[in-house]
This record gives C-alpha cells, sequence and structure tokens, in this order.
C-alpha cells in the first residue's frame, strides 16, 4: 500500500501543499518545546538541557519502530523508501563544521529560522552568518566540489553496507536511548542547574 | 485517594515508557518472518494469464516485421545454440535461464517497445512471460505457438483445398507473399532464365538494293 505518493495514493502534485504544512507544524512544535532558545539548545554540550538529545532520539527511534511495524503488517513497503545519498567525507566535514557552529551558534538551521520568527536578534545573526556561508560556498564552489561529489557511496543505509539484520539494529538502538536517557538524567542532576 | 494512586502511578512514568518502548523494540525481534510477496498481486497476475492479449499471432508478427514496425522487439528464449540455428530476424537471445541478468533486464523492463517472447513452442516463452509479469514489466506478449507455428504457417503455409472458404485462399496467398519475403521460393514463382529454350533469332536479311549504273547522260 504505502509509502504514499509513490505509489499514487496521493497525487504527486500534492507535494508542496503536503510540505508546507508538515512545515508549518514542524516549526510550531519547535517553537512550543522551547527549541527557538538557544541557551537551551546549547544546554546538550554543557550538561544543564538534554531535551536535544531526548527530543530527536526519540523521534528517530519511535518512527523507525513504527516503520518497521508498518512494514511487517503490509502497509508500507520499506524498500520504496527515499533513502539519502551519502557522500562519505562531505558528510564527514560537512557533520564537523555543522556541530561547531551549532555549540558557537546555539541554533540549527532549522532552529533558527524557528527563532527568527518569534523575533530573536541572536537568530538574525545567525542566519545572516548562513547566507554569508552559502555566499562564500558559492563562489568557492570549483574548489570545493571534488569533495563534495566526491566519495560517493549510493543509497546506502548502515543495513545494506554491514549486512546487519534491522531488527536488531532497531532494539540495540531503543536499548542506547533508554541508556542515554537515563545518563543525560544523572548528569544533569550532577551539573549546578542554569537559570535561562 | 484516587489522585494519590495516579500520582504514584505517574512517579514512574518514564520507566512504564521506557518498558514499553523495549517491549515495541523486542517484539521486532521476535516476530516470526516471512517471505514478503514481490511484484504484482496474485489476482492481477491470473488475470492477465487468463487475458488471450498476451498472444500475438504469427500472422501479426509477420506483418509487423515486413512493415518494418519499429515498436517491438522479438526475445528468443531459447538456447544459444538453437538461435543461431534460426531465429526470427532481428531477434534478441536471452536464454531463459539468463532473463534476470543485468543486461536482459534492460530490454525487458521498459515502456518503449513491446516485448515478444518466443521459443520453439509458446511453452518456454510462456514461461518467461510469467516470471517478467509477475515483476509488473509492461507490454510483454508471446508468440502463440511459437517458432513451430512459424514454419507451419508463415515458411510452409498448406495450400487450402478447393471446398474451403474464400478467406482461406487469401490467408494463402498473403501467407505465401510473406514467405517469399522471408526468402522461400516457390516453383511457379521462379523466373526461369532457360537458355536453352532459347529459340535463336532469325538474322535479318536487308535487301540492299544497287543501284544499276545509268549510262552518262548528256548535259547542257
Amino acid at each position: 500500500m504505502g509509502p504514499l505518493i509513490p505509489n499514487g495514493m496521493i497525487p504527486i502534485e500534492w507535494d508542496s501543499i503536503i510540505a508546507i504544512f508538515i512545515g508549518i507544524v514542524f516549526g510550531f512544535v519547535l517553537e512550543s518545546s522551547g527549541f527557538s532558545s538557544s541557551r537551551k539548545l546549547a544546554g546538550v554540550f554543557y550538561g544543564y538541557d538534554f531535551a536535544v538529545l531526548k527530543v530527536f532520539f526519540t523521534a528517530a527511534a519511535v518512527s523507525v519502530i513504527g516503520l518497521y511495524y508498518m512494514d511487517y503488517l503490509g502497509y508500507l513497503d520499506i524498500n520504496q523508501l527515499y533513502v539519502h545519498p551519502t557522500y562519505l567525507w562531505g558528510a564527514i566535514i560537512g557533520g564537523i563544521i555543522m556541530g561547531i557552529g551549532f555549540v558557537a551558534g546555539g541554533f540549527c538551521p532549522g532552529t533558527s529560522l524557528c527563532a527568527v520568527a518569534i523575533g530573536k536578534l541572536d537568530a538574525w545573526v545567525y542566519v545572516a552568518g548562513i547566507m554569508i556561508g552559502v555566499f562564500l560556498f558559492s563562489e568557492l564552489y570549483p574548489f570545493f566540489e571534488p569533495i563534495y561529489n566526491g566519495y560517493f557511496l549510493g543509497n546506502v543505509t548502515l543495513i545494506d553496507s554491514f549486512g546487519w539484520n534491522p531488527y536488531w539494529v532497531i532494539f540495540i538502538f531503543s536499548m542506547i536511548a533508554i541508556v542515554a536517557f537515563a545518563i543525560s538524567d544523572i548528569v544533569r542532576k550532577k551539573i549546578k542547574s542554569v537559570f535561562y | 485517594m484516587d489522585k494519590k494512586k495516579i500520582a504514584k502511578v505517574a512517579s514512574f512514568r518514564y520507566k512504564i515508557l521506557a518498558i514499553i518502548f523495549l517491549v515495541l523494540a523486542g517484539g521486532l525481534v521476535l516476530l516470526p518472518k516471512y517471505q514478503k510477496q514481490e511484484g504484482i498481486k496474485s489476482e492481477a497476475l491470473l488475470s492477465h494469464a487468463n487475458s488471450a492479449e498476451r498472444y500475438i499471432s504469427t500472422d501479426q508478427i509477420a506483418n509487423k516485421i515486413i512493415n518494418q514496425d519499429p515498436s517491438f522487439i522479438l526475445i528468443d528464449v531459447r538456447d544459444e545454440e538453437s538461435y543461431n540455428n534460426y531465429s526470427l530476424p532481428n531477434a534478441i537471445n536471452i536464454p531463459l535461464k539468463k532473463i534476470f541478468d543485468e543486461e536482459s533486464i534492460a530490454y525487458l523492463n521498459q515502456n518503449e517497445f513491446d516485448v515478444i517472447f518466443f521459443s520453439n513452442d509458446n511453452f518456454y516463452a510462456d514461461q518467461a512471460w510469467m516470471l517478467c509479469d509477475r515483476l509488473g514489466f509492461k507490454n510483454l506478449r508471446v508468440l502463440n505457438g511459437g517458432l513451430n507455428k512459424w514454419f507451419t504457417t508463415i515458411i510452409n503455409p498448406t495450400k487450402p483445398n478447393d471446398d474451403m472458404p474464400d478467406q482461406a485462399f487469401e490467408l494463402y496467398t498473403t501467407r505465401k507473399a510473406s514467405s517469399m519475403y522471408f526468402g522461400v521460393a516457390y516453383p511457379d514463382q521462379v523466373i526461369t532464365d532457360d537458355s536453352s529454350l532459347k529459340t535463336e533469332t532469325p538474322k535479318q536479311v536487308i535487301t540492299v538494293q544497287k543501284k544499276k549504273k545509268k549510262a552518262a547522260e548528256g548535259g547542257c
């Protein structure tokens, strides 16, 4: 049956409308759970607030469990889902830069736009920085291109590249998630609470 | 009283959620696995298989080849040796065993051309059709009767008896004409070049009347 759009249950023309709807809902949830505050986001690195870790870990684990149950029951074909292509070194270097920017600025690109929407000045500066970065990248594209387009591994997943059993991966991933939540709670209690 | 109980349970809420989470994840590991159905649904496969539309007759094929119809490709599913012995013009050899090889799939799984399978009978061609149709490939056909029927209808058509209807004679002449296209020679159609029958062209005798000498006549 699913996924709905590739199998024609929902016409492909609805793509943009659905995307706008999901975007609005996503922004609303980010803002209402306090993710437009750079102090809350940076808290995960300083150990006084682990909401980011908990939210994103839970989201990933819940959705992967749900997807595999739907695949098992025949409501969804997991092989038809879009897998983002892997450019190995591009992803590693980009991840490091993104991480540094996250700690330094206190936003990720999505939450920065959320914070712009509620009028935070630091978010304005952050978004301006993103734009400058985009401009520099575009100007220096010929220089970056070998890394940007190189080391292409295709649309692979961990399960494809290592031949793991997906069900065990999910189970172990969920256990890691619960352990991480428990440890983060212990750490948070030991750190002096920060008012923000 | 009730509020106290709820509060007591609620204080364990994260632990309860974690347990539910683990049970659900563990359930995926423990569930019995089964082989998933690949390709189209069995009902669709059955209705495709029952439809007479999947066959194409030898006459239609002969007509297409003669008119140089570009909309189809012929796939010979017999082995290589038989293919090298005889095959239809412009046929591609994909033996049944190699039907899902990477280079074969490009011919079979496309939407531009009709794919026509044939073998000696339509037996192996039917198998090839079934395997490909099940995977959802489009525009697949089977040559009805295969190469055997091709020989009995197109290459060597049987002459209708005198008491047969007019259409039979028409069909025969069409088939005969197409067999001539595929290189069959008929004695009544051969233009013989027999030199012994040639009669020598008689030499034409052109008599040239010689001018008689006349006596010189007197001038002025």
